[in-house]
This record gives C-alpha cells, sequence and structure tokens, in this order.
C-alpha cells in the first residue's frame, strides 16, 4: 500500500486515489516527425522498469490531479507531487 | 434511526454511540477565496488552512480542496444563506451550488469514538494529527466521505443514497 502525497490533503492511502495512467510524452508536431514516431507516440504507453511519472486523482479526498515519479520495481514515491493539469 | 448506544447492549465491545443527523443546510463554494468573500459581503468566515474548518455560530465553514468550501449551517437557516448568497446571481469566476439534501451526517461520540471510525476510516484520526479544526474528505467504509470533528467524537457525511448501507455498516461495527 502506497501513501500518496497529496498538495493539499498532505500523504494519504493509496485506497483514496484512482490511476490516471502514466504521463505520455508531450505531443508532437505532426507536420514535423516521422510516420513512425507518431505511431509510437499513439501507440506505445511509457512502461519501464524503474522510474516512471504517474498520474493519479485523489477521488475520495480533494479532487486533486497530481503526478509523482513511481519506482515501479519498488513502488517507492521517488519525486512528487506535481501539478498534472 | 434508532441510536446504537453501548448501553442497549451489555456484549457490544464499543463504548459509543452513533447517531444519524437531521438534513443540514450544506453549499457548495467554489472559486478563489478572494471572490467569495467579496460576493458574500465577508459574510463568510475562512479557515486558516487546507483541510480546515472555521465554526461561527451553528455554521462551520470547510475547506474541502483547492479553491473549494463546503458551508454547513442548520436547515432553518438555509433561507437565509440562500438570501445572503445569492447562488443564481453567482458571477461566472465562482459557483455557489444548494446541496443540502445530496449528504447524510452521522455522529459517533463517546470513550469509543476513535475505535469505531478507525474501522472504516483509513485516515489517522488521533487528535495530534487530526485536530478540533480539521477537515477532510477521505474513504469510509468504501466510499467518499467528509470527516469532521465534533464535541467527544467525529461527525461524518456521506452521499445520501448511503446513508442505509453505512448506518447498516456502522451498527455491524457496534456489534
Amino acid at each position: 500500500m502506497m501513501n500518496i502525497p497529496c498538495p493539499f490533503c498532505g500523504p494519504r492511502n493509496e485506497a483514496e486515489f484512482a490511476f490516471g495512467g502514466p504521463v505520455k510524452p508531450r505531443r508532437p508536431d505532426p507536420n514535423a516527425t516521422s510516420d513512425d514516431e507518431w505511431a509510437d507516440y499513439l501507440t506505445q504507453v511509457p512502461n519501464p522498469l524503474g522510474p516512471v511519472e504517474e498520474r493519479w486523482w485523489h477521488v475520495k479526498g480533494c479532487g486533486t490531479w497530481l503526478s509523482i515519479w513511481r519506482d515501479t520495481r519498488t513502488h517507492d514515491i521517488v519525486e512528487g507531487p506535481g501539478n498534472a493539469d | 434511526m434508532t441510536p446504537v448506544v453501548k448501553g442497549s447492549d451489555p456484549d457490544m465491545p464499543y463504548d459509543a454511540r452513533i447517531d444519524r443527523l437531521p438534513i443540514y443546510a450544506l453549499f457548495d463554494l467554489k472559486g478563489p477565496k478572494e471572490a467569495l468573500a467579496a460576493w458574500s459581503k465577508d459574510t463568510l468566515e475562512f479557515p486558516n488552512g487546507p483541510s480546515r474548518l472555521k465554526r461561527r455560530g451553528s455554521a462551520a465553514l470547510c475547506h474541502i480542496g483547492p479553491n473549494r468550501w463546503l458551508l454547513r449551517d442548520d436547515l432553518q437557516n438555509e433561507a437565509a444563506l440562500s438570501e445572503t448568497l445569492r447562488p443564481q446571481d453567482a458571477p461566472a469566476e465562482i459557483s455557489i451550488v444548494r446541496v443540502s439534501d445530496t449528504q447524510t451526517f452521522f455522529r459517533i461520540t463517546g470513550p469509543d469514538a476513535l475505535e469505531v471510525m478507525s474501522i472504516g476510516c483509513t485516515l489517522d484520526l488521533h487528535a495530534t494529527v487530526f485536530g478540533p479544526d480539521a477537515v477532510s474528505y477521505t474513504e469510509f467504509f468504501g466510499i467518499k466521505a467528509l470527516v469532521l470533528r465534533c464535541e467527544g467524537g467525529f461527525e461524518c457525511a456521506v452521499e445520501q443514497s448511503f446513508g442505509n448501507m453505512i448506518e447498516d455498516f456502522l451498527t455491524r461495527a457496534m456489534a
């Protein structure tokens, strides 16, 4: 069980949050990128063995969307929260 | 709801009392604090920080989220509050919505109130962490609930359609 640091409420139990998926890379300019890079952007979801930036919604709390860096090997929150807006 | 009290059953493990409270006047306030204060002509007394509440008379203003407050008062003051806050005329940068009939409140009091709350709530409600002016939305028996302190215990509010379910859970928790 993770203790996720909400910027408004402070550290809260993971059960109060809904997972919003990994933060995707910034949308490339479709006119300045190759077809392969564009297809990668559309279809590939970040799934590293290690730290990944994720969005979480404090749905049973204050309603804030936030982003944290979570290590997928240990569930340690290595950085965060950031503003996911 | 007939209040659940330890004295009614000597085998109850917890020395606490659970009451289902009548409807309160509730207003959901959203927007910048300064704009809300100006619109209410400074009749609202804002709490000091996040997850805090400020009581004035029978009213309590709860800071429940970024740029979001919940105003609670006795039901007989609802009309007067509506007249003061004028939800239908509020400017675009703020939102004021009367939500009085959307929440069901329970009061858990007594020496073991904390133990009963701990059955359904993951939040640390010890007095050193969750003080007398603390208020927060959190998880209570798996659903979103507003939790605050009251004299001798706690009050919690859930969406009204969950009221009967939470009443049942609390009764079972006391059994």
